[in-house]
């Protein structure tokens, strides 16, 4: 009741002072009057009456504090002061802002992408629960018993997808409510306009029921429609119903063209939905398939082909499941040695497994954000810890004549959260800006990145971070302003100098800062080295001027091998009689495209195994690519399956696997009864999969000897004379003049293809490269605040050391000796704190140490040289100072 | 012009008591009228710094024992008139209750042997 009362009365309090004025007010009339009356003269009764009512204002006070707005007007009115004394020093109050802005609206664009990416729950129900399940390989150097380098897997463990014939097994653990799979599989979309290849994903049956998600409209797909033979039915996202069939009533129930084979649409997923594949991508998958495992599949335990998510039951954890797992995955290592022996299962939260590629450099930049924010703290207390040497005087005199302590941390305090306050909104305002210039250059790829936003979360991270930090860097000059000792301040000068103590402070935070930055710098350069020495890797062949593409046919038309490489060998024909194309080349994969790997014996020796990589090529391959010949023959247009199997290998297959003998003449086997292949040539080596790629043994066979491949060709490429670019609509006619409805897709030249495979690595480099050089222009900030302010103080004693006949040069050198041991303190500082943290960087690093030394060395020599610049400026100032005008300040 | 009388400070604690028991006796008024009323009754024994009333209403007013409503005087000027609630009323007979208890047992200590 109280309570109520009295806040009624604060948000009326101007009414309610202005009430109590007016009832005073009538009341002394009052009273007045009558002393007139009973024969007062009319100023004597004036004047009594005020003496009978005592003194109006202490009153009102009294009122006031029974109304309990003390605190609060005490507040306001520390806040007004505040936000006057700012006001009234607009330029500290500007760098403080914008300082801050900068600090914290770093960190809100960084959180907001980590939030985005890893703490926002996946947009599936009770998303806790679900896991993602792969197979690993175990003991893997058991399998590669050569004498040579390395093959294959490195490390104790590879990641692979899971067998389907393993899947019932891991059903019947117990630890799960369902476990669905899931495969891409991009089919060729006909009959409605263009033929298209569109995003598809083949599916168990319980996909949906795993992921907690029902069409909107329709079912989910039927146990009985996931088997070989079934009735062919999909189901499609909103987007395809929409885009592709225009949102038609009867969509459900129709039939669409997939791979030329009619799909009866049995449901309609709800808008928005992403495969966890695909979440936050730009690509959707637009339909979805029954999975339909072939009984050879389903039987043969060896074939991992496809991704595995579960959802566990309640109450389940992690760690229970894959011991559920583990107990399977023993016993069918007993009763399948042969391939269960090297193979696990192993489960993840989903959400963390999505997020794995990439959480740890958003991590790391998350880390770095925070160094940039302590930086920002650093400099804010010092501007503050500044002014408030400035304000002793007055401090002292307030004290002098009363004021408490408290009260004057108190305003301090205020002052600081004012900033904070300030910096906060700003820092949120830079954050959002910040986010979108982050989305808009980020690379492809990060999954939900697009989506990052301001939430709560973000939004209480980033008023928690202001918080912090108006706290840390209020604390100090509100510490310093409750040691003032007012007389002895009062006593030292007119001018507040800065108790010694002060000074120290000051320093201090100089010195961190120059350490802060320096740690920035360091994982900057190593980050820049790590991409320089990427940008020089030689990739081994040519990538400008070849355009390549991708064209899956159908397995309904073009049912073997046979009929594949006939599409190619029309399709090239007839593109090598275009204008500006010089060489064309089709394979199963380009390079940057995937591949193949397979097992091999050579020369018929069955006790070592190795896995080179495998590809199909034509021989136009090689001269597409620019991949020089450096012994034997190529492959020519009469390897073919009539004559004998050949194959052309680079060079780390004969430094690998023959140790370096010549390959030529010796044959290999992918199996005891497969065919001998002949080796007869050798090619450059190559980095198939980019700059960041190994070197890996490479087998060429001849596309044309279709018997000695299991995968399929489907991908082209052109070297042309000008622009490829120019090429695409030509190829695209010669295309459909084979197959009117075969699809193009994956249009990309060797180049993009080469620039994607970096992009994420140069955002990276970008992104902390444009933190390092915040820090560093923080950092000068400081140093030149710090000291400028530090001549300013000694500005008589420079005057006195000068009319005593020091030389400019000996000022300058003093005061540049006192920066330098701020310098290189915190250099020191600094190469320690990095040494101890960029270690954590050493999984970013290509091909450079977390402690190279030219990154150390490089950072060491920016920092001073900018530090020492900084410094030099109040330097000569002071070195100027005319001691006249010194000496008359004082 | 009558002579000054002798005037005695009111015992602390004492006010609020005073001014519940004012309101009691009559109609609704306002600050001076009690100030009045208090002075007049006690024939002027009992000095009050007049503005000290104001504190002891209000404070009075966040607890509920009286209620102010404006009105105006008989020259027609806006006044707050204060009257004693409900609450004011057993806050009353408790306050008199425990001064007649704290005056008895002076009373007892002060009485002539």
């Amino acid at each position: 009741m109280q309570l109520r009362r009295r806040i009624a009365v604060f948000f009326r309090r101007d009414h309610e002072t202005r009430a109590l004025r007016e009832e005073m007010a009538l009341h002394l009339e009052l009273r007045a009057r009558k002393l007139h009356q009973s024969g007062l003269a009319p100023a004597d009764a004036g004047f009594a009456a005020r003496r009978q009512f005592g003194n109006a204002a202490v009153y009102q006070d009294q009122i006031s504090a029974i109304w309990g707005w003390n605190m609060w007007e005490r507040l306001l009115q520390d806040l007004r002061h505040g936000i006057r004394m700012l006001v009234k020093a607009p330029a500290f109050a500007a760098i403080a802002v914008l300082t801050l802005a900068l600090g914290l609206g770093i960190n809100t664009a960084i959180f907001s992408a980590v939030n985005a990416v890893m703490l926002r729950p996946l947009p599936y129900p009770q998303p806790e629960r679900l896991v993602s399940l792969w197979e690993e390989t175990i003991h893997s150097d058991q399998r590669f018993s050569s004498g040579g380098a390395p093959v294959g897997v490195k490390g104790g463990s590879a990641r692979t997808t899971v067998s389907p014939a393993n899947l019932a097994d891991y059903r019947a653990c117990g630890a799960f409510e369902g476990l669905a799979a899931y495969d891409s599989s991009p089919v060729n979309l006909t009959a409605l306009g263009a033929p298209q290849r569109i995003a598809g994903e083949s599916v168990t049956w319980n996909f949906f029921s795993v992921l907690g998600v029902l069409p909107a409209e329709g079912r989910p797909f039927l146990p009985e429609e996931d088997r070989q033979g079934a009735n062919l039915v999909t189901i499609v996202s909103h987007e395809f119903w929409q885009q592709r069939l225009g949102g038609a009533a009867g969509a459900l129930g129709s039939s669409v063209l997939l791979d030329s084979k009619p799909y009866r649409i049995v449901g309609i997923l709800p808008a928005g939905f992403q495969s966890p594949q695909k979440l936050g991508l730009k690509e959707t998958t637009e339909v979805y398939l029954p999975a339909s495992y072939s009984n050879d599949l389903l039987t043969s335990r060896g074939d991992h082909e496809v991704n595995g998510i579960a959802r566990l039951k309640p109450g389940v954890s992690v760690a229970a499941a894959q011991a559920a797992l583990s107990a399977i995955n023993a016993r069918l290592e007993k009763q399948f040695p042969d391939t269960n022996g090297n193979f696990r299962a192993a489960i993840a939260y989903l959400g963390d497994d999505l997020a794995g590629g990439v959480s740890y450099s958003l991590w790391a930049l998350l880390g770095a954000s925070g160094l940039i924010v302590l930086i920002a703290c650093v400099n804010v207390a010092n501007l503050l810890m500044v002014r408030a040497a400035g304000r002793r005087h007055e401090s002292s005199v307030r004290m002098a004549l009363g004021a408490g302590r408290l009260p004057l941390i108190r305003q301090l305090l205020t002052e600081s959260l004012v900033i904070a306050a300030a910096g906060c909104l700003a820092g949120i305002v830079t954050g959002r800006l910040l986010m979108i210039g982050l989305t808009a250059i980020a690379p492809a790829g990060i999954p939900r990145i697009d989506s990052a936003g301001m939430d709560w979360r973000v939004f209480s991270v980033a008023a928690g971070l202001a918080l912090l930090t108006g706290a840390i860097f209020g604390m100090a000059p509100a510490w310093q302003a409750s040691q003032v000792k007012p007389v002895e301040a009062l006593k030292t000068a007119m001018r507040g100098t800065g108790g010694a103590s002060q000074v120290r402070w000051r320093m201090a935070l100089t010195v961190a800062e120059v350490a802060l930055s320096l740690i920035l710098l360091v994982g900057a350069g190593l980050l820049l080295r790590s991409f320089s020495t990427l940008m020089g890797v030689n990739l081994g062949f040519q990538t400008d001027r070849v355009i390549a593409m991708n064209i899956n046919l159908p397995q309904v038309q073009y049912r073997d091998g046979q009929a594949r490489l006939q599409f190619f060998q029309k399709l090239e024909e007839r593109v090598r009689s275009l204008p500006g194309v010089q060489a064309v080349a089709y394979a199963n994969r380009m390079p940057m495209r995937g591949g193949w790997s397979s097992g091999i014996q050579i020369d018929g020796d069955a006790e070592n195994e190795y896995s080179p990589d495998f590809q199909a090529v034509n021989p136009g391959y090689f001269e597409t690519l620019g991949i020089p010949l450096l012994r034997g023959r190529s492959l020519t247009a009469q390897d073919t399956d009539r004559g004998v199997a050949v194959a052309v290998v680079n060079q780390a297959f004969a430094h690998q696997l023959l140790h370096d003998r010549d390959p030529i003449g010796h044959t290999m086997q992918r199996g005891p009864d497969a065919p001998r292949i002949s080796i007869v040539g050798v090619v450059n080596d190559i980095r198939r999969k980019g700059k960041e790629g190994q070197i890996k043994p490479e087998v060429y066979l001849s596309a044309g000897q279709t018997s000695l491949y299991p995968v399929r060709l489907a991908d082209f490429a052109v070297r042309t004379a000008g622009d490829p670019h120019l090429l695409v609509s030509a190829i695209s006619r010669e295309v459909w003049a084979v197959d009117k409805d075969q699809p193009l897709t994956g249009v990309e030249t060797m180049d993009e293809l080469v620039d994607e495979a970096v992009a994420k690595r140069r955002f990276q480099t970008l992104l902390l490269l444009i933190f390092a050089a915040v820090a560093v222009a923080l950092a000068i900030v400081g140093i030149y605040s710090v000291l400028a302010y530090s001549v300013e103080q000694r500005m008589s004693e420079l005057g006195i050391r000068m009319a005593l006949g020091a030389p400019p040069r000996a000022i300058l050198g003093l005061v540049l000796r006192q920066a330098g041991v701020l310098i290189a303190a915190g250099i020191a500082l600094g190469v320690v704190g990095a040494y101890g943290l960029t270690r954590f960087l050493q999984d970013l690093l290509f091909g450079v140490k977390a402690t190279d030394w030219r990154a150390y060395t490089g950072a060491v020599v920016l920092l001073s040289a900018v530090a020492v610049i900084a410094a030099l400026i109040p330097a000569r100032r002071g070195a100027h100072v005319d001691p006249v005008v010194a000496l008359r300040q004082e | 012009m009558s002579a000054v009388k002798q005037r005695e400070e009111i015992p602390p604690g004492t006010l609020e008591m005073l001014i519940l028991k004012t309101l009691a006796r009559s109609q609704p008024l306002h600050g001076f009228a009690i100030a009045e009323f208090i002075l007049e009754t006690s024939s002027g024994v009992l000095q009050v710094e007049e503005g000290s009333l104001y504190p002891a209403l209000q404070r009075m007013l966040l607890k509920d024992w009286i209620a102010g409503d404006w009105g105006k005087t008989e020259e027609n000027r806006r006044a707050r008139y204060y009257s004693l609630t409900v609450e004011g009323r057993k806050q009353l007979a408790r306050e008199l209750d425990r001064y007649a208890r704290v005056s008895r047992a002076i009373a007892a200590i002060l009485q002539p042997v």
